[in-house]
């Protein structure tokens, strides 16, 4: 073979090489992409589940809180209304019997109040808003400790599962603060800043070192809540120095 | 002179890139006006027309002799006055590169947008540089500038292709009916083919003109394949059900 032929043949084969390895890189590229698609779609799949797990499970602890909730305002409340209103009606006096009747009426209010927060419904027509005012009276009254709501907006349009994440959260950091830190006064601020919009829940209890992993797993648990509608999740503390919570909605 | 003249007009790659070229223009001229002002569109519309016009315009200058002297001569050329690779290296081996990578950028996440910018801000300065100190004349064969041209072309499209298999937004869409994917599959293979042809035609005319010429026409089918691409870009809102909406990040 003469080297000109020689030239030719290698030009023929470097040619034919470079397409066949420039068609083998676009093939693996396909292949490739087809397979992270697969893998995508069963990640963003195990996401959604999870997700759905989390509502479910946030649906029920609503649900228990709500009836232990119901429990005690049955005894303490109810119970002793109508053990009023009986003690009322026993009376051969016109006046007490009237007395009896309006009892009567206000145990009836009290238990349709009541009834209506048996199953979720109530979640759709509240707005956070009112659910924090209301959380906030209820602890007022009950004589933990004083409460103040500021708002520089109502948190009105909210979809369901990123009202329920925020309500659970909400309800449980309230929760933790009565339970574990004996405070005086609890904060709740809703404001706006670069973050986006933003609800601080502060008190003035006894407060805890945050850096500790003991102390974590239920704060983790909020957290991993809040990650789940795309929010945020921020808890500052120190002994002594009361709890600061961030919660940064999604945008 | 009249017959070939007419000989290189209906040449079958002259014909087919004016063609080509028609069909385009149909296409953009049909396309609303809110798509016309759209990089996606308006982008290969421009590289379409820029390419044929210069190839009309390689032929004029092939039967205006004294023209091609006259630029030969300014450039210092008074050895070759025939030649006139001066117009194919300004057109197609700088303009046209720096052409198709804008295009790639346009498929690009902006992250990746400024290696683009990189790579066509050190083209420039190379290209300058090669052509100032004499290494590379504009008037004569340019190995080195085609071979810079071809790598970043392919750097580019690999950018692209390595955000096809990373990146979310694609990962949700079928490549094959992408017409982006299309277009870097498509660069690829005509740049990286045409380099090996620009490398070795000038030695192949003389020992194996055969060889040479059928080099020349894979040449050719590739310039028109990407001819063909710019054209399906263009004329994508005309077929919805062949090819899914594209992952951009351009900015209209």
């Amino acid at each position: 073979m003469e080297p000109t032929e020689d030239h030719i043949y290698v030009i023929i084969f470097a040619t034919l090489f470079l397409a066949g390895m420039m068609s083998t890189f676009v093939i693996s590229m396909v292949f490739i992409h087809r397979q992270r698609q697969a893998q995508n779609r069963q990640k963003m799949d195990q996401i959604k589940s999870e997700h759905e797990k989390t509502l479910l499970n946030i649906e029920n602890e609503i649900q228990q809180e709500t009836l232990t909730h119901i429990g005690r305002e049955l005894h303490d409340n109810i119970g002793q209304l109508l053990s009023l209103a009986k003690l009322n009606f026993g009376s051969i006096k016109p006046e007490k019997i009237a007395e009896g009747r309006d009892i009567l009426g206000q145990a009836i209010q009290e238990v349709r109040g009541l009834s209506k927060q048996l199953n979720l419904d109530w979640v759709e027509s509240i707005n956070i808003n009112e659910f924090i005012e209301q959380q906030l009276t209820r602890i007022k009254t009950t004589g933990y400790c004083e409460t103040s709501l500021e708002a520089e907006f109502d948190l009105i349009e909210l979809p369901k599962d990123q009202k329920l994440v925020l309500i659970r959260v909400i309800q449980e950091s309230l929760n933790n603060a009565i339970k574990h830190a004996s405070p005086d006064k609890i904060l709740i601020k809703l404001h706006e800043n670069g973050k986006g919009k933003q609800i601080f829940i502060k008190d003035d209890g006894r407060g805890f070192d945050s850096t500790q992993q003991a102390s974590g797993s239920g704060m983790f648990n909020l957290k991993k809540r809040m990650e789940t509608i795309g929010g945020e999740f921020n808890l500052t503390s120190a002994v002594g120095k009361g709890t600061e919570i961030t919660l940064t909605l999604p945008n | 002179m009249v017959s070939q003249i007419l000989q290189a007009i209906f040449h079958w790659f002259t014909f087919s890139t004016n063609l080509l070229l028609i069909i385009g223009v149909i296409f953009f001229i049909k396309l609303p006006k809110k798509k016309r002002v759209n990089t996606k569109y308006w982008l290969p519309f421009l590289i379409l027309t820029f390419t044929v016009i210069c190839e009309d315009f390689g032929i004029y200058t092939n039967f205006n002799f004294e023209f091609k002297k006259a630029v030969n001569a300014y450039l210092g050329n008074t050895e070759y006055p025939k030649f006139n690779l001066w117009f194919f290296n300004i057109a197609r081996r700088q303009i046209g590169v720096i052409l198709y990578l804008v295009l790639i950028q346009y498929w690009l996440q902006p992250a990746h947008k400024k290696y683009i910018n990189w790579m066509i801000y050190g083209f420039i300065i190379l290209a300058v540089i090669l052509q100032v100190s004499g290494i590379e004349p504009l008037y004569f064969n340019q190995p080195i500038i085609s071979a810079i041209g071809a790598n970043v072309i392919l750097i580019g499209s690999g950018l692209y292709f390595i955000e096809m298999i990373t990146h979310d937004q694609y990962l949700e869409s079928n490549p094959l009916r992408l017409v982006s994917f299309w277009q870097m599959t498509i660069l690829m293979f005509t740049f990286s083919l045409n380099y090996i042809s620009s490398v070795a035609l000038m030695y192949l005319y003389i020992v194996n003109p055969v060889l040479g010429k059928a080099l020349q026409e894979i040449s050719y089918g590739m310039w028109l394949c990407t001819l063909g691409v710019l054209i399906m870009t263009i004329s994508s809102p005309f077929l919805p059900g062949l090819f899914e909406k594209e992952p951009s990040y351009g900015t209209n």
